[in-house]
């Protein structure tokens, strides 16, 4: 049962440390992506449309990383060019990204009489590890996309913090005039990493279509996409923190799911495990001191004449 | 500063008329005609009495959400917790109601729950603040995490205590009719809650502007460091103004419940809050703009649900043509801002020569 258990919090982990991470370059940049909710859900419609027109989960999830691409260029553009509020920008791109769906769904494919789906990403075990006993089953039995970030999540850690692009990424965020002065572009920093936050915010939100529950629907996100927005404040702007914070958050939403399916609405009721990633963030958000913010965090960047 | 104005109302203008053809545009995607769709939806605004006060109706709740969401953000917080706030007020409105009916005369009940609701909204609202002040916490966060909170909430209650006697459905029992608030216009549905609404507006206009404490919000907002060096004690601001901005959202709750539905359904109004904050935006956060810009987004709501039952278009075109106007509204902020450079410039050259 435990094994079970982490094993599907390794599974609902997964989208959130994509989203997390891509929140972490972007807003060691300086830019907050407020939009990412808007992305995870473009991501999740596209991924799943794409695969459900041409039955091939690849082209879906290259469909959702040019979902979340678009709606990311289109908050980059007024975010960073245009030097709008980033908040403001990113709920309005957030209300757009529901109605964009909602009504191609509808252009798309009707009113279906029966519901949409798909068969979702298979489970591939590892050869070998797979066969280790408890680690096997939780983190060698799962989808293509989990193993992605296991290379995916040091190549992150190591770009941030050992190469001199990571510098110039954190340099944007806490000097961008410093940055400016060495002769890089601070507003094409800010404005590539935002859409490397829609590549991966894509990805993520593909993953709740196309990754395990194989349909869509309006509200598959419900908030996902704000969690992983969490996590990277509560890792503290770093890979290794929003790895913590995703494991933390996967059991949270494993546990939930499985105490609604012991149905145990005699002592707990069910709406509090549902509400469990969401009382947790708050009370990590309350609880948690030492910050390292990004000293230019959502501010546009003037160059002086 | 008269130019300032001008150009902002009409770049407004603009933005909701781009936004509106944009959106139109992508009617030809489901073989519609936008110029038909557009035609019934506003015309159908002015078929019946019943249809054009719903404009009203709808714009009520969006007024306090959007109210809610200005306060804070004069100060520079951000209250994206609306919603949960809302349903908060929801909730206490219902269970007050339906408690004190059989009690109490109608006219009191209104006005104890009036009061109950206000100050539930507000320690609801007043928590962010105070986590926000003592441990700087990002409010942001908590307040989005609170409405998921807030939600949950509610189901419980709805699924149990709260529950109808029959207990078929996650909704409460109806509110005896005493304890309504009363019509505003026969035969329609409008009800005294947009009188509330608009006096609310007007207040929360007169507090931030010609008050000494809606001074301090906004000095708070502007420059925080220069206004603790100057003796404004922002953390007791903090608490404060999300206390009244959880008090505002939460009268959304009371109107919605004693004036429109009559009784607490699962899942409704899901989209108020950030409706509230697209409706500040586009009014940028102007309590008297914001009445205007309710209305049209209640407009937009009303003939949207007409279109879609005579017209055939989806529903969700509604959510489509919302998210446009509000880009388009976010792209005239900027040309705004450029033009009032421009013209800071030209004016500087002139002194110079």
């Amino acid at each position: 049962m435990i094994v079970g258990l982490l094993s599907r919090a390794v599974l609902m982990s997964t989208p959130l440390l994509y989203g997390s991470i891509a929140e972490v370059y972007a807003e060691r940049s300086g830019m907050m992506v407020t939009a990412i909710e808007g992305i995870f859900l473009i991501g999740a419609w596209a991924g799943f449309t794409g695969s459900y027109l041409t039955g091939s989960l690849l082209i879906g999830l290259i469909w959702a990383i040019l979902g979340g691409l678009l709606l990311s260029a289109l908050y980059g553009w007024i975010t960073v060019f245009l030097r709008q509020h980033q908040v403001v920008t990113g709920t309005a791109l957030n209300i757009l990204a529901v109605g964009i769906c909602a009504f191609f769904q509808r252009v798309i494919f009707g009113v279906p009489t029966t519901p949409l789906t798909i068969k979702p990403l298979p489970q591939l075990a590892v050869p070998l590890l797979a066969d280790i006993p408890w680690i096997g089953t939780i983190l060698f039995r799962q989808n293509i996309l989990t193993y992605a970030l296991y290379l995916l999540l040091p190549v992150s850690i190591f770009i941030l913090y050992r190469t001199s692009l990571g510098l110039t990424i954190r340099s944007t965020g806490e000097n961008p005039e410093a940055v400016d002065v060495a002769g890089i572009s601070v507003v094409k920093v800010r404005f590539l990493t935002v859409l490397l936050a829609g590549i991966m915010g894509g990805i993520a939100g593909s993953f709740y279509s196309i990754g395990y529950l194989g349909m869509f629907a309006d509200n598959i996100i419900g908030g996902r996409g704000w969690i992983a927005f969490a996590i990277c404040f509560l890792g503290n702007w770093n890979p290794k923190g929003a790895l913590i914070g995703t494991v933390v958050f996967g059991l949270a939403e494993a546990l939930a799911i499985y105490m609604q399916s012991l149905g145990g609405q005699s002592f707990f009721p069910n709406e509090l495990f549902i509400a469990l990633p969401y009382l947790l963030t708050i009370i990590l958000t309350i609880s948690r001191r030492s910050y390292n913010v990004p000293a230019k965090l959502g501010e546009p960047y003037v160059k002086e004449n | 500063m008269d130019e300032k104005l001008r150009d902002s109302v009409l770049f407004s203008i603009l933005a909701v008329i781009a936004g509106l053809l944009l959106s139109g545009a992508m009617l030809l995607f489901i073989d519609k005609n936008p110029i038909e769709v557009y035609r019934i939806l506003f015309s159908s605004l002015f078929r019946d009495k019943y249809t054009f006060f719903d404009i009203f109706v709808k714009a009520t709740p969006l007024i306090f959400t959007a109210l809610a969401f200005t306060f804070t953000y004069k100060a520079s917080l951000f209250n994206i917790g609306a919603q949960g706030q809302f349903y908060i007020g929801s909730v206490v409105a219902v269970a007050a109601s339906l408690f004190l009916q059989q009690r109490l005369p109608g006219l009191f009940v209104l006005a104890i729950v009036f009061v109950l609701v206000l100050a539930a909204g507000g320690i609801w609202g007043s928590w962010i603040g105070f986590v926000k002040a003592r441990y700087q916490a990002n409010e942001f966060l908590t307040s989005m995490m609170s409405t998921y909170v807030a939600l949950n909430f509610m189901n419980y209650l709805l699924r149990t205590i709260l529950k109808e006697t029959k207990g078929e459905y996650p909704q409460t029992n109806p509110l005896d009719k005493t304890v309504w608030l009363p019509k505003l216009v026969p035969g329609t549905r409008l009800h005294w809650g947009f009188v509330i609404a608009l006096l609310t507006a007007i207040l929360i206009w007169v507090v931030l502007y010609r008050t000494p404490f809606g001074f301090r919000i906004r000095a708070v907002g502007l420059n925080q460091r220069a206004s603790e060096m100057s003796g404004i004690n922002a953390k007791k601001l903090y608490v404060l103004a999300f206390f009244i901005s959880g008090a505002l959202a939460a009268a959304a709750g009371l109107t919605e419940v004693n004036g429109m539905q009559h009784m607490l359904i699962q899942g409704f109004n899901p989209t108020i809050g950030s409706e509230g904050l697209g409706i500040a935006i586009l009014a940028n956060a102007n309590p008297i703009a914001i009445i205007f810009a309710s209305a049209l987004f209640g407009a937009l709501r009303v003939g949207g649900l007409v279109a879609s039952q005579v017209a055939g278009i989806p529903p969700s075109f509604i959510e489509l043509m919302q998210g446009l106007v509000m880009i388009f509204v976010i792209l005239s902020n900027f040309c705004c801002g450029e033009l009032d450079r421009k013209r800071e410039i030209r004016k500087l050259r002139k002194a110079a020569s």
